[in-house]
Protein backbone atom coordinates (compact mmCIF):
# COMPACT_ATOMS: atom_id res chain seq x y z
CA UNK A 1 0.00 0.00 0.00
CA UNK A 2 1.97 2.95 -1.31
CA UNK A 3 1.35 6.19 -3.16
CA UNK A 4 0.77 9.92 -2.90
CA UNK A 5 -2.43 9.66 -0.89
CA UNK A 6 -1.14 7.38 1.85
CA UNK A 7 1.97 9.58 2.10
CA UNK A 8 -0.21 12.68 2.52
CA UNK A 9 -2.26 10.89 5.15
CA UNK A 10 0.84 9.65 6.94
CA UNK A 11 2.08 13.23 7.23
CA UNK A 12 -1.18 14.05 8.98
CA UNK A 13 -0.66 11.23 11.41
CA UNK A 14 -3.12 8.83 9.79
CA UNK A 15 -1.68 5.35 9.91
CA UNK A 16 -2.05 2.51 7.45
CA UNK A 17 -4.19 0.60 9.91
CA UNK A 18 -6.54 3.59 10.25
CA UNK A 19 -6.82 3.75 6.48
CA UNK A 20 -7.39 0.00 6.19
CA UNK A 21 -10.08 0.19 8.85
CA UNK A 22 -11.71 3.08 7.02
CA UNK A 23 -11.68 1.18 3.73
CA UNK A 24 -13.12 -1.93 5.39
CA UNK A 25 -16.01 0.16 6.71
CA UNK A 26 -16.48 1.91 3.38
CA UNK A 27 -16.55 -1.42 1.54
CA UNK A 28 -19.12 -2.70 4.02
CA UNK A 29 -21.27 0.37 3.40
CA UNK A 30 -20.93 -0.08 -0.35
CA UNK A 31 -22.12 -3.66 0.08
CA UNK A 32 -18.87 -4.92 -1.42
CA UNK A 33 -17.49 -8.23 -0.17
CA UNK A 34 -15.26 -7.81 2.92
CA UNK A 35 -12.13 -8.59 0.89
CA UNK A 36 -12.76 -5.56 -1.36
CA UNK A 37 -11.79 -3.22 1.46
CA UNK A 38 -8.16 -4.16 1.07
CA UNK A 39 -8.21 -3.75 -2.71
CA UNK A 40 -9.77 -0.32 -2.30
CA UNK A 41 -7.12 0.68 0.21
CA UNK A 42 -4.37 -0.32 -2.22
CA UNK A 43 -5.85 1.58 -5.14
CA UNK A 44 -6.88 4.70 -3.24
CA UNK A 45 -3.52 4.99 -1.56
CA UNK A 46 -2.00 5.43 -5.01
CA UNK A 47 -4.70 7.79 -6.34
CA UNK A 48 -4.08 11.36 -7.46
CA UNK A 49 -6.37 14.18 -6.35
CA UNK A 50 -8.97 15.04 -8.97
CA UNK A 51 -10.31 18.58 -9.27
CA UNK A 52 -13.88 18.98 -8.07
CA UNK A 53 -16.18 21.88 -8.84
CA UNK A 54 -19.35 22.04 -6.75
CA UNK A 55 -22.24 24.15 -8.03
CA UNK A 56 -25.13 24.96 -5.69
CA UNK A 57 -28.36 25.83 -7.46
CA UNK A 58 -31.97 25.91 -6.25
CA UNK A 59 -31.33 24.23 -2.90
CA UNK A 60 -31.51 24.64 0.86
CA UNK A 61 -27.82 23.83 1.59
CA UNK A 62 -29.03 20.69 3.37
CA UNK A 63 -26.87 18.52 1.12
CA UNK A 64 -23.76 20.51 1.99
CA UNK A 65 -24.71 20.37 5.67
CA UNK A 66 -25.08 16.62 5.40
CA UNK A 67 -21.61 16.19 3.94
CA UNK A 68 -19.73 18.68 6.07
CA UNK A 69 -21.42 17.87 9.36
CA UNK A 70 -21.07 14.17 8.99
CA UNK A 71 -20.26 12.18 12.09
CA UNK A 72 -16.57 11.61 11.73
CA UNK A 73 -14.97 14.82 10.58
CA UNK A 74 -11.62 13.12 10.24
CA UNK A 75 -12.98 10.36 8.03
CA UNK A 76 -14.91 12.61 5.69
CA UNK A 77 -11.99 15.00 5.96
CA UNK A 78 -9.87 12.22 4.53
CA UNK A 79 -12.07 12.18 1.48
CA UNK A 80 -11.79 15.92 1.11
CA UNK A 81 -8.05 15.41 1.26
CA UNK A 82 -8.40 13.05 -1.66
CA UNK A 83 -9.96 15.69 -3.88
CA UNK A 84 -9.08 19.23 -4.74
CA UNK A 85 -12.30 21.11 -4.06
CA UNK A 86 -11.74 24.13 -6.28
CA UNK A 87 -15.15 25.79 -6.05
CA UNK A 88 -17.86 25.51 -3.41
CA UNK A 89 -19.63 28.80 -2.74
CA UNK A 90 -20.63 27.94 0.80
CA UNK A 91 -17.31 26.53 1.95
CA UNK A 92 -14.73 28.56 0.08
CA UNK A 93 -13.07 31.60 1.59
CA UNK A 94 -13.18 33.59 -1.63
CA UNK A 95 -16.34 35.47 -2.59
CA UNK A 96 -17.76 37.45 -5.47
CA UNK A 97 -15.54 37.89 -8.51
CA UNK A 98 -12.65 36.07 -6.83
CA UNK A 99 -14.79 32.97 -6.38
CA UNK A 100 -16.04 33.06 -9.96
CA UNK A 101 -12.45 33.46 -11.15
CA UNK A 102 -11.41 30.41 -9.13
CA UNK A 103 -14.11 28.41 -10.89
CA UNK A 104 -13.07 29.57 -14.32
CA UNK A 105 -9.40 28.87 -13.56
CA UNK A 106 -10.19 25.33 -12.34
CA UNK A 107 -12.38 24.68 -15.36
CA UNK A 108 -9.66 25.82 -17.74
CA UNK A 109 -6.77 24.00 -16.03
CA UNK A 110 -8.62 20.71 -15.70
CA UNK A 111 -10.71 20.82 -18.85
CA UNK A 112 -12.22 17.43 -19.60
CA UNK A 113 -10.97 15.98 -16.32
CA UNK A 114 -12.78 17.61 -13.43
CA UNK A 115 -15.66 16.14 -11.50
CA UNK A 116 -18.71 18.38 -11.37
CA UNK A 117 -20.92 18.14 -8.29
CA UNK A 118 -24.32 19.82 -8.44
CA UNK A 119 -26.81 20.25 -5.64
CA UNK A 120 -30.21 21.84 -6.11
CA UNK A 121 -32.60 21.82 -9.03
CA UNK A 122 -32.40 24.14 -12.02
CA UNK A 123 -35.31 26.53 -12.60
CA UNK A 124 -36.22 27.05 -16.26
CA UNK A 125 -39.19 29.39 -15.74
CA UNK A 126 -38.76 33.03 -16.86
CA UNK A 127 -35.52 32.15 -18.64
CA UNK A 128 -34.03 30.82 -15.42
CA UNK A 129 -34.33 34.15 -13.61
CA UNK A 130 -35.53 32.47 -10.39
CA UNK A 131 -32.00 31.52 -9.40
CA UNK A 132 -28.90 33.38 -10.54
CA UNK A 133 -25.28 33.53 -9.41
CA UNK A 134 -23.19 36.56 -10.34
CA UNK A 135 -25.91 37.70 -12.72
CA UNK A 136 -26.03 34.43 -14.65
CA UNK A 137 -28.82 31.87 -14.56
CA UNK A 138 -28.24 28.39 -13.11
CA UNK A 139 -29.00 26.69 -16.40
CA UNK A 140 -26.41 28.85 -18.14
CA UNK A 141 -23.72 28.08 -15.55
CA UNK A 142 -24.54 24.36 -15.57
CA UNK A 143 -24.26 24.06 -19.34
CA UNK A 144 -20.91 25.84 -19.30
CA UNK A 145 -19.48 23.77 -16.44
CA UNK A 146 -20.81 20.47 -17.82
CA UNK A 147 -18.97 21.04 -21.08
CA UNK A 148 -15.52 20.31 -19.60
CA UNK A 149 -16.55 17.83 -16.91
CA UNK A 150 -15.43 14.19 -16.95
CA UNK A 151 -18.56 13.25 -15.05
CA UNK A 152 -21.33 14.87 -13.06
CA UNK A 153 -22.56 13.97 -9.59
CA UNK A 154 -26.11 15.14 -8.89
CA UNK A 155 -26.18 15.50 -5.10
CA UNK A 156 -29.55 15.19 -3.43
CA UNK A 157 -33.09 14.69 -4.68
CA UNK A 158 -33.33 18.20 -6.18
CA UNK A 159 -30.36 17.82 -8.50
CA UNK A 160 -31.27 14.19 -9.22
CA UNK A 161 -35.00 14.48 -9.86
CA UNK A 162 -36.10 18.07 -9.24
CA UNK A 163 -36.97 17.42 -5.60
CA UNK A 164 -39.09 19.78 -3.54
CA UNK A 165 -38.72 22.79 -5.88
CA UNK A 166 -40.28 20.61 -8.57
CA UNK A 167 -43.17 19.55 -6.30
CA UNK A 168 -46.60 20.42 -7.59
CA UNK A 169 -47.25 23.16 -8.78
CA UNK A 170 -43.53 23.70 -9.50
CA UNK A 171 -43.67 27.52 -9.56
CA UNK A 172 -40.13 27.99 -10.90
CA UNK A 173 -40.22 25.31 -13.58
CA UNK A 174 -37.52 23.31 -11.75
CA UNK A 175 -35.85 20.38 -13.51
CA UNK A 176 -33.05 17.94 -12.69
CA UNK A 177 -29.47 17.94 -13.98
CA UNK A 178 -30.18 15.03 -16.31
CA UNK A 179 -33.04 16.99 -17.89
CA UNK A 180 -30.48 19.50 -19.15
CA UNK A 181 -27.21 17.62 -19.59
CA UNK A 182 -27.50 14.53 -21.74
CA UNK A 183 -24.01 13.98 -23.12
CA UNK A 184 -22.05 13.31 -19.90
CA UNK A 185 -22.09 10.44 -17.42
CA UNK A 186 -24.27 11.48 -14.49
CA UNK A 187 -24.51 9.82 -11.08
CA UNK A 188 -27.61 10.60 -9.07
CA UNK A 189 -27.19 10.55 -5.31
CA UNK A 190 -30.76 11.27 -4.24
CA UNK A 191 -31.94 11.77 -0.68
CA UNK A 192 -33.20 14.74 1.22
CA UNK A 193 -30.45 15.07 2.30
CA UNK A 194 -28.31 12.31 0.77
CA UNK A 195 -26.20 10.06 2.97
CA UNK A 196 -22.64 11.47 3.20
CA UNK A 197 -20.95 8.13 2.81
CA UNK A 198 -22.67 7.58 -0.54
CA UNK A 199 -20.89 10.67 -1.79
CA UNK A 200 -17.56 9.50 -0.39
CA UNK A 201 -18.26 6.02 -1.72
CA UNK A 202 -18.79 7.34 -5.24
CA UNK A 203 -15.60 9.38 -4.95
CA UNK A 204 -13.73 6.37 -3.58
CA UNK A 205 -14.96 4.31 -6.51
CA UNK A 206 -13.89 7.01 -8.96
CA UNK A 207 -10.44 7.16 -7.37
CA UNK A 208 -10.10 3.39 -7.05
CA UNK A 209 -11.30 2.27 -10.45
CA UNK A 210 -11.11 5.50 -12.45
CA UNK A 211 -14.75 5.16 -13.40
CA UNK A 212 -18.18 5.77 -11.96
CA UNK A 213 -19.85 2.93 -10.08
CA UNK A 214 -22.52 0.79 -11.69
CA UNK A 215 -25.84 2.62 -11.83
CA UNK A 216 -29.45 1.51 -11.75
CA UNK A 217 -32.12 2.67 -14.20
CA UNK A 218 -32.63 5.87 -12.20
CA UNK A 219 -28.93 6.73 -12.40
CA UNK A 220 -28.16 5.78 -8.78
CA UNK A 221 -25.12 3.77 -7.66
CA UNK A 222 -26.33 0.20 -7.22
CA UNK A 223 -24.01 -0.33 -4.28
CA UNK A 224 -26.10 1.97 -2.12
CA UNK A 225 -29.43 1.91 -3.92
CA UNK A 226 -29.53 -1.74 -4.92
CA UNK A 227 -32.01 -2.75 -2.27
CA UNK A 228 -35.03 -1.17 -0.70
CA UNK A 229 -35.10 0.22 2.83
CA UNK A 230 -37.56 -2.57 3.57
CA UNK A 231 -35.21 -5.32 2.39
CA UNK A 232 -32.45 -4.22 4.73
CA UNK A 233 -34.65 -3.04 7.61
CA UNK A 234 -33.97 -4.56 11.02
CA UNK A 235 -37.77 -4.56 11.53
CA UNK A 236 -38.24 -6.71 8.45
CA UNK A 237 -38.56 -9.93 10.48
CA UNK A 238 -41.68 -8.44 12.13
CA UNK A 239 -43.16 -7.72 8.72
CA UNK A 240 -42.56 -11.33 7.78
CA UNK A 241 -44.28 -12.43 10.99
CA UNK A 242 -47.24 -10.11 10.34
CA UNK A 243 -46.53 -7.96 13.41
CA UNK A 244 -47.43 -4.32 12.73
CA UNK A 245 -47.71 -1.12 14.75
CA UNK A 246 -51.20 0.27 14.18
CA UNK A 247 -50.64 3.69 15.72
CA UNK A 248 -47.53 5.56 16.83
CA UNK A 249 -48.17 4.81 20.51
CA UNK A 250 -49.66 1.35 20.66
CA UNK A 251 -48.00 -1.78 22.00
CA UNK A 252 -46.76 -2.73 18.56
CA UNK A 253 -44.97 0.61 18.26
CA UNK A 254 -43.38 0.11 21.68
CA UNK A 255 -42.28 -3.39 20.73
CA UNK A 256 -40.60 -2.00 17.63
CA UNK A 257 -42.81 -3.78 15.13
CA UNK A 258 -43.07 -2.99 11.42
CA UNK A 259 -44.34 0.49 10.47
CA UNK A 260 -45.83 -0.60 7.15
CA UNK A 261 -49.39 0.26 8.16
CA UNK A 262 -48.35 3.71 9.38
CA UNK A 263 -47.32 4.70 5.89
CA UNK A 264 -43.70 3.57 5.76
CA UNK A 265 -42.45 3.91 2.17
CA UNK A 266 -39.54 1.55 2.86
CA UNK A 267 -40.84 -1.13 0.47
CA UNK A 268 -40.66 1.19 -2.56
CA UNK A 269 -37.66 3.29 -1.54
CA UNK A 270 -34.15 2.45 -2.61
CA UNK A 271 -31.55 3.84 -0.21
CA UNK A 272 -28.95 2.76 2.34
CA UNK A 273 -30.36 4.33 5.55
CA UNK A 274 -31.10 0.93 7.07
CA UNK A 275 -27.48 -0.14 6.94
CA UNK A 276 -25.50 3.10 7.05
CA UNK A 277 -27.83 4.95 9.44
CA UNK A 278 -27.58 8.64 10.35
CA UNK A 279 -25.82 10.89 12.85
CA UNK A 280 -22.73 8.80 13.20
CA UNK A 281 -24.57 5.50 13.07
CA UNK A 282 -26.78 6.55 15.98
CA UNK A 283 -30.14 5.84 14.44
CA UNK A 284 -32.31 6.31 11.37
CA UNK A 285 -35.99 7.19 10.83
CA UNK A 286 -37.43 3.70 11.26
CA UNK A 287 -35.28 3.05 14.33
CA UNK A 288 -36.65 6.29 15.79
CA UNK A 289 -40.17 4.93 15.30
CA UNK A 290 -41.22 6.77 12.14
CA UNK A 291 -41.79 5.27 8.73
CA UNK A 292 -39.62 6.07 5.74
CA UNK A 293 -40.82 9.07 3.69
CA UNK A 294 -39.19 7.83 0.52
CA UNK A 295 -37.11 11.01 0.11
CA UNK A 296 -34.69 9.41 -2.34
CA UNK A 297 -37.38 8.52 -4.87
CA UNK A 298 -38.49 10.85 -7.68
CA UNK A 299 -41.48 13.06 -6.79
CA UNK A 300 -41.67 11.75 -3.22
CA UNK A 301 -43.31 14.97 -2.10
CA UNK A 302 -46.32 14.38 -4.32
CA UNK A 303 -46.54 10.64 -3.72
CA UNK A 304 -49.86 10.72 -1.91
CA UNK A 305 -49.28 11.17 1.82
CA UNK A 306 -46.54 10.19 4.24
CA UNK A 307 -48.95 8.39 6.60
CA UNK A 308 -50.95 6.52 4.02
CA UNK A 309 -50.04 2.86 3.94
CA UNK A 310 -48.91 1.33 0.69
CA UNK A 311 -51.79 -0.90 -0.30
CA UNK A 312 -49.87 -4.00 -1.31
CA UNK A 313 -47.07 -5.99 0.26
CA UNK A 314 -43.53 -5.04 -0.53
CA UNK A 315 -42.51 -7.13 -3.44
CA UNK A 316 -45.12 -7.60 -6.16
CA UNK A 317 -43.13 -10.52 -7.55
CA UNK A 318 -43.54 -12.43 -4.33
CA UNK A 319 -47.09 -11.27 -3.75
CA UNK A 320 -48.47 -14.78 -3.15
CA UNK A 321 -46.18 -15.69 -0.28
CA UNK A 322 -46.20 -12.27 1.34
CA UNK A 323 -49.97 -11.89 1.15
CA UNK A 324 -50.45 -15.15 3.06
CA UNK A 325 -48.41 -13.78 5.94
CA UNK A 326 -49.60 -10.20 5.82
CA UNK A 327 -53.22 -11.14 5.20
CA UNK A 328 -54.22 -10.69 8.81
CA UNK A 329 -52.71 -7.25 9.18
CA UNK A 330 -51.60 -5.36 6.11
CA UNK A 331 -54.02 -3.59 3.86
CA UNK A 332 -54.28 -6.12 1.11
CA UNK A 333 -57.61 -4.75 -0.04
CA UNK A 334 -56.34 -4.04 -3.49
CA UNK A 335 -58.88 -3.25 -6.13
CA UNK A 336 -59.32 -5.85 -8.81
CA UNK A 337 -58.37 -3.45 -11.57
CA UNK A 338 -55.17 -2.51 -9.79
CA UNK A 339 -54.25 -6.14 -9.36
CA UNK A 340 -54.69 -6.60 -13.07
CA UNK A 341 -52.31 -3.73 -13.68
CA UNK A 342 -49.74 -5.32 -11.42
CA UNK A 343 -50.04 -8.57 -13.32
CA UNK A 344 -49.35 -6.70 -16.52
CA UNK A 345 -46.45 -4.92 -14.89
CA UNK A 346 -45.01 -8.19 -13.69
CA UNK A 347 -45.17 -9.61 -17.18
CA UNK A 348 -43.62 -6.58 -18.82
CA UNK A 349 -41.18 -5.84 -15.97
CA UNK A 350 -42.60 -2.34 -15.80
CA UNK A 351 -41.53 -0.48 -12.68
CA UNK A 352 -44.34 0.23 -10.25
CA UNK A 353 -44.52 3.67 -8.70
CA UNK A 354 -45.86 4.71 -5.33
CA UNK A 355 -48.92 6.13 -7.09
CA UNK A 356 -49.74 2.76 -8.64
CA UNK A 357 -49.58 1.08 -5.27
CA UNK A 358 -51.75 3.63 -3.50
CA UNK A 359 -54.64 3.42 -5.93
CA UNK B 1 -51.28 16.47 40.85
CA UNK B 2 -50.00 13.08 41.81
CA UNK B 3 -48.38 10.71 39.38
CA UNK B 4 -51.39 8.37 39.75
CA UNK B 5 -53.49 10.84 37.80
CA UNK B 6 -51.49 10.05 34.69
CA UNK B 7 -52.70 6.79 33.21
CA UNK B 8 -49.43 4.95 32.80
CA UNK B 9 -49.74 1.67 30.99
CA UNK B 10 -46.99 -0.73 31.91
CA UNK B 11 -46.26 -3.46 29.42
CA UNK B 12 -45.17 -6.83 30.74
CA UNK B 13 -42.01 -8.00 29.07
CA UNK B 14 -42.91 -10.43 26.31
CA UNK B 15 -42.68 -14.07 27.26
CA UNK B 16 -40.71 -15.22 24.23
CA UNK B 17 -37.17 -13.97 23.81
CA UNK B 18 -37.55 -10.39 22.63
CA UNK B 19 -36.30 -9.24 19.30
CA UNK B 20 -34.86 -12.52 18.06
CA UNK B 21 -35.54 -12.88 14.35
CA UNK B 22 -34.20 -16.39 13.90
CA UNK B 23 -31.61 -15.14 11.40
CA UNK B 24 -28.59 -15.69 13.65
CA UNK B 25 -28.40 -19.48 14.14
CA UNK B 26 -27.77 -20.29 10.42
CA UNK B 27 -24.61 -18.15 10.64
CA UNK B 28 -23.04 -20.78 12.88
CA UNK B 29 -23.23 -23.30 10.03
CA UNK B 30 -21.69 -20.79 7.65
CA UNK B 31 -18.87 -20.11 10.10
CA UNK B 32 -18.26 -23.83 10.38
CA UNK B 33 -17.91 -24.07 6.59
CA UNK B 34 -15.57 -21.07 6.50
CA UNK B 35 -13.43 -22.58 9.26
CA UNK B 36 -13.18 -25.80 7.25
CA UNK B 37 -12.07 -23.77 4.25
CA UNK B 38 -9.42 -22.01 6.33
CA UNK B 39 -8.04 -25.35 7.46
CA UNK B 40 -8.10 -26.88 3.98
CA UNK B 41 -6.66 -24.03 1.90
CA UNK B 42 -5.62 -21.29 4.32
CA UNK B 43 -8.14 -18.98 2.69
CA UNK B 44 -9.39 -16.32 5.08
CA UNK B 45 -12.91 -14.94 4.92
CA UNK B 46 -15.24 -12.58 6.70
CA UNK B 47 -18.94 -12.11 7.27
CA UNK B 48 -20.14 -8.53 7.17
CA UNK B 49 -22.67 -8.38 10.00
CA UNK B 50 -24.16 -5.06 8.94
CA UNK B 51 -25.06 -6.57 5.57
CA UNK B 52 -27.44 -9.03 7.21
CA UNK B 53 -30.90 -8.43 8.66
CA UNK B 54 -29.93 -9.01 12.29
CA UNK B 55 -31.63 -7.34 15.23
CA UNK B 56 -29.58 -6.10 18.19
CA UNK B 57 -30.87 -9.14 20.09
CA UNK B 58 -29.63 -11.44 17.30
CA UNK B 59 -26.16 -9.92 17.53
CA UNK B 60 -26.14 -10.29 21.30
CA UNK B 61 -27.21 -13.92 20.97
CA UNK B 62 -24.53 -14.60 18.38
CA UNK B 63 -21.81 -12.96 20.44
CA UNK B 64 -22.98 -14.80 23.53
CA UNK B 65 -23.11 -18.15 21.77
CA UNK B 66 -19.66 -17.81 20.20
CA UNK B 67 -18.27 -16.84 23.59
CA UNK B 68 -14.92 -15.28 24.43
CA UNK B 69 -11.56 -16.80 23.60
CA UNK B 70 -8.02 -16.27 24.79
CA UNK B 71 -7.01 -13.25 22.75
CA UNK B 72 -8.53 -9.80 22.59
CA UNK B 73 -6.82 -7.13 20.55
CA UNK B 74 -7.67 -3.49 20.86
CA UNK B 75 -6.60 -1.09 18.14
CA UNK B 76 -6.58 2.69 18.57
CA UNK B 77 -6.96 3.99 15.04
CA UNK B 78 -9.43 6.81 14.53
CA UNK B 79 -11.60 5.37 17.27
CA UNK B 80 -11.23 2.04 18.99
CA UNK B 81 -11.45 -1.25 17.16
CA UNK B 82 -11.64 -4.54 18.97
CA UNK B 83 -10.61 -7.84 17.42
CA UNK B 84 -11.57 -10.57 19.84
CA UNK B 85 -11.08 -14.25 19.33
CA UNK B 86 -14.20 -16.21 20.18
CA UNK B 87 -14.30 -19.49 22.05
CA UNK B 88 -13.71 -21.07 18.63
CA UNK B 89 -10.06 -20.31 17.77
CA UNK B 90 -9.70 -18.73 14.33
CA UNK B 91 -13.13 -17.07 14.55
CA UNK B 92 -12.69 -13.40 15.39
CA UNK B 93 -15.36 -10.89 16.33
CA UNK B 94 -14.23 -7.58 14.84
CA UNK B 95 -15.89 -4.30 15.81
CA UNK B 96 -14.84 -0.97 14.35
CA UNK B 97 -15.86 2.17 16.22
CA UNK B 98 -15.47 5.83 15.32
CA UNK B 99 -14.02 8.47 17.63
CA UNK B 100 -17.42 9.02 19.21
CA UNK B 101 -17.55 5.36 20.13
CA UNK B 102 -20.36 4.44 17.72
CA UNK B 103 -20.02 1.15 15.85
CA UNK B 104 -19.22 1.83 12.18
CA UNK B 105 -18.89 -1.75 10.98
CA UNK B 106 -18.85 -5.22 12.42
CA UNK B 107 -17.41 -8.42 10.99
CA UNK B 108 -16.81 -11.99 11.98
CA UNK B 109 -13.44 -12.87 10.51
CA UNK B 110 -12.23 -16.39 9.94
CA UNK B 111 -8.43 -16.26 9.94
CA UNK B 112 -5.43 -17.44 11.91
CA UNK B 113 -4.62 -13.76 12.55
CA UNK B 114 -6.81 -10.88 11.29
CA UNK B 115 -5.16 -8.84 8.54
CA UNK B 116 -5.43 -5.60 10.51
CA UNK B 117 -3.31 -6.95 13.37
CA UNK B 118 -0.28 -7.64 11.18
CA UNK B 119 2.23 -4.83 10.77
CA UNK B 120 2.69 -3.49 7.23
CA UNK B 121 6.26 -3.97 5.87
CA UNK B 122 6.43 -0.25 5.10
CA UNK B 123 5.60 0.53 8.73
CA UNK B 124 8.13 -2.01 9.95
CA UNK B 125 10.71 -0.25 7.77
CA UNK B 126 9.83 3.08 9.36
CA UNK B 127 10.11 1.53 12.80
CA UNK B 128 13.47 0.04 11.97
CA UNK B 129 14.73 3.44 10.78
CA UNK B 130 13.52 4.96 14.02
CA UNK B 131 15.42 2.28 15.94
CA UNK B 132 18.59 3.22 14.04
CA UNK B 133 17.97 6.82 15.08
CA UNK B 134 17.62 5.76 18.72
CA UNK B 135 20.84 3.74 18.48
CA UNK B 136 22.79 6.62 16.95
CA UNK B 137 21.72 8.81 19.86
CA UNK B 138 23.10 6.40 22.44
Amino acid sequence: MQGPLIDTLARQGITRRTFLKYCATLASMMALPPAAGRAMAEAMAAARRPSVIWLPFQECTGCTESITRSHSPTLEGMIFDMISLDYQETLMAAAGHQAEEARHAAMKENAGKYLLVVDGSIPLGRDGAYSCIGGRSNVDILKEAAEGAAAIVAMGSCASYGGIPKANPNPTGAVSVSDIVTNKPIVNIPGCPPIPVVMTGVLAHYLTFGSLPELDEKGRPKAFFGETIHDRCYRRPFYDQGKFAKTFDDEGARMGWCLFELGCKGPVTYNACATVKWNGGTSWPVESGHGCLGCSEPDFWDAGGFYKALSVPADPLRIGAAAAIAGAGAGVAVSFANRAKKNVARQTHETLTVEDLEK
Amino acid sequence: MSLDAIPIHVIDPPSAEPGLSGNAPPLLRELSELAKRLLASGETSAIDLSALPLTPADLAWLQDTLGAGEISVSLQANGESTLNETACPGIWWVTHRNEQGAVTSQFIEVAFVPELVKAHPEDVKNGQEYLELLISDL
